[in-house]
């Protein structure tokens, strides 16, 4: 089977090489996987110690590799996005450069006793000597300052990026300045978690599964194209490349203008455009409520024909002519309605099928958990164990993963230009909902179907789905122009 | 907190006193209340910009986390200017917001505020109209300025064409701000103004 729909696509220019080409893996395994799988994406899962104890082994490779506290690594690194083997060859060229871009010295070494340490700058106390502290730069402040300084910092939530108190200074506090100012156990708990969530936003291998209150970390080391990670905590479908809900076969930056599209109201200016006209006298926009097309403007009580929007006047009584009107000197006017009633349609088209299967989504959701506790009951009864009932569980979950991509191909044909590859994602698109809808009614009906017929059914449907995905679902950002626009 | 706030308020309040400035006219610093939260800060329009011979005064509001954050600044002076808000007196500028340290004082930041009318940032704009106007008619936005001065700041140079024009549209009975506000906001053409007033 894998050879047939090698066969489909093998005519398609060069689009199955990126697949491949995409995964530098050269595992027999993992080159098979991703032939049956499309969406195939090596990640992992982590816990969040485990994610602490891979950042600590890059912390501790920089501040070993270079001889600086553990705090510093962690500047650079974050200034760096996490790359300790640029920091280390960069570091070797030109150190000092290394330290001015990670904001740990200042751009221009300050003289040093710029500041005094009689009376403290910020707080105009007067401590002795001994109760000031400085960063690289040198500004000189009391303890309680910096103290207070972090306090208020740490507050609004900024924890890596806190500055020091001096005017237009750069440079950056470490994780032992802070902490060795900062007493109260719950702030420096809280600056300990506001730190660590943003390592991992700044590090590019790692992204939190957006789910809500989960606390797993994904890491993969490829970040472009959709790709699908799916949490072991919450079950939550990501890309991993950009964070929002897994997408394929669309592409990062079409999901995104597509659920703009659908969150904002883009479309009021088309309905307004469609469904109305502005008053030829006072320039009003006024909504048609009825068919009669002699209009009265509620503001300035002009009278007018809607059709051609002269005066209703020399419409007259007895004659109505308007029916010419595309020879009118309106038609240009009129091919802007047109066309904007065209887009809104268009527009509708594809998002009623993706609300609708949005929606189907989600009672499928419950027919799973009705299956579920079903299954249970007839286990309970005697009849069977869940082995044998497991191909229902199966059909249901394979059900919800072809929906799901189904409902992901209408952003993708929205966006698609017409063409004959429009035609081929359509046709495919048909087909993959044509078998969703049997699969679906199937396992509605589990018990009296037959469960070769369902297996089938099974089979067919996720045959569509990767057919679909293998050739449209594009990593290599340099090629993904071939297909769309 | 409030400790410290009270404490750099009483200080700077003194640095400011006897700061070169105030001596020579160019800031001047005001308590409002015993509680050293709120105070009143004046600024002298800077020589060669409309707003020379205008006196300027700003609400100053301290916050009990003063100085780790910003003191909130606004123009109690009504003002023509593209980084202050033509209506409520609100002040875009960086060092009251995330360019703050707490190492600035109240006069480093009314200094700040001074230089801000003799180098306006239209690419930043607090006020959309004024800033476009500032960019596409350089001279009518420096007479518009320069009235507004003479108006609200007690400014020196009293512009006859525009003052004509406001009072023109106050003896159609509109309120005399509102009018300067349609006015200037319409290059002072005065049928657009009397347009957008009356519709």
């Amino acid at each position: 089977m894998s050879a047939e729909s090698d066969m489909e696509y093998s005519d398609n220019d060069g689009d199955d090489y990126d697949y491949y080409g995409g995964q530098d893996d050269c595992d027999m395994e993992t080159v098979d996987r991703s032939k049956a799988d499309p969406e195939h994406f090596i990640f992992s899962c982590l816990k969040v110690e485990e994610v602490e104890k891979l950042l600590n082994e890059s912390i501790e490779l920089l501040s070993n590799s270079l001889q600086i506290t553990p705090s510093l690594a962690k500047v650079m690194l974050h200034a760096y996005e996490w790359n300790a083997e640029e920091i280390i060859n960069k570091y070797k060229e030109n150190a000092n450069d290394v330290l001015v871009f990670s904001h740990v010295k200042p751009r221009v070494p300050s003289i040093q006793g710029n500041s005094s340490r009689t009376v403290c700058a910020v707080c105009a106390n007067t401590p002795p000597i001994h109760k000031y502290s400085a960063l690289a730069c040198g500004h000189y402040f009391c303890n309680d300052c910096w103290a207070m300084h972090f306090e208020v910092q740490i507050k609004q939530g900024v924890s890596n990026t806190i500055q020091c108190m001096a005017q237009d200074c750069e440079v950056l506090a470490p994780e032992d300045f802070v902490l060795s100012h900062v007493t109260k156990p719950a702030l420096r708990e809280r600056y300990q978690q506001f730190m660590f969530k943003d390592h991992v936003k700044s590090h590019p291998q790692l992204r939190f599964c957006p789910g809500p209150n989960c606390q797993w970390i994904y890491q993969a080391w490829v970040r472009v194209g959709a790709r699908r990670v799916e949490c072991l905590g919450c079950e939550t479908l990501t890309c991993f490349s950009c964070g929002a809900p897994h997408h394929a076969p669309t592409d990062c930056a079409t999901i995104r203008r597509w659920l703009t599209k659908c969150a904002d109201d883009s479309e009021t200016a088309n309905y307004i455009s469609a469904h109305t006209k502005d008053c030829p006298k006072c320039q009003i926009c006024i909504e048609k409520n009825g068919g009669c097309n002699h209009m009265q403007c509620g503001a300035c009580r002009y009278d007018f024909c809607w059709v051609c929007l002269g005066d209703w006047k020399s419409h007259g009584s007895e004659y109505y002519e308007c029916s010419r009107y595309k020879e009118d000197p309106n038609l240009a006017n009129d091919n802007q309605h047109a066309q904007a009633r065209e887009a809104l349609k268009k527009y509708l088209h594809y998002y009623e099928r993706w609300e609708n299967h949005a929606r189907s989504l989600k009672l499928e959701e419950q027919t799973l958990a009705n299956l579920k506790s079903r299954i249970n009951q007839k286990v309970m009864a005697g009849e069977g164990t869940w082995i044998d009932w497991q191909y229902l569980w199966d059909a249901a979950r394979l059900l919800k993963r072809c929906r799901y991509t189904l409902q992901y191909t209408y952003p993708y044909a929205y966006y698609m230009e017409v063409g004959p590859r429009k035609e081929l994602f359509e046709y495919q698109q048909a087909q993959l909902e044509a078998e969703i809808e049997n699969l679906s009614w199937k396992v509605e009906r589990a018990e009296t179907t037959d469960r070769g017929d369902l297996e089938n059914q099974m089979d067919i449907a996720e045959k569509r789905r990767t057919t679909l995905l293998k050739d449209f679902l594009e990593f290599n950002t340099n090629n993904a122009s071939s297909s769309k626009v | 907190m409030a400790n410290i706030a009270a404490k750099r308020i009483k200080r700077e309040f003194k640095e400011v006193m006897k700061s070169e400035e105030v001596a020579g006219g160019a800031i001047k610093l005001e308590l409002v209340n015993d509680s050293w939260t709120e105070l009143k800060g004046q600024i002298a329009g800077p020589p060669d910009t409309p707003y020379e011979g205008g006196t300027f005064l700003l609400e100053i509001k301290v916050p009990e986390t003063y100085p780790f954050n910003p003191p909130k600044i606004r123009f109690m002076t009504k003002i023509w200017h593209p980084n202050v808000s033509s209506v409520t007196g609100a002040i875009c500028l960086d060092i009251l917001k995330d360019q703050w340290a707490a190492a600035l004082t109240l006069r480093t930041v009314l200094l700040s505020i001074q230089a801000l009318l003799s180098a306006a940032e239209p690419n930043d704009p607090q006020d959309a109209v004024v800033a476009k106007q500032y960019r596409e008619s350089p001279q009518l936005f420096n007479l518009t300025a320069k009235h507004w001065t003479n108006v609200y700041a007690g400014g020196p140079s009293s512009i006859f064409d525009f003052n004509q024009k406001v009072q023109l549209l106050i003896d159609m009975g509109i309120d005399e701000h509102q009018a300067r506000v349609a006015l200037s906001t319409y290059d002072w053409e005065l049928e657009r103004a009397t347009e957008q007033l009356f519709s």
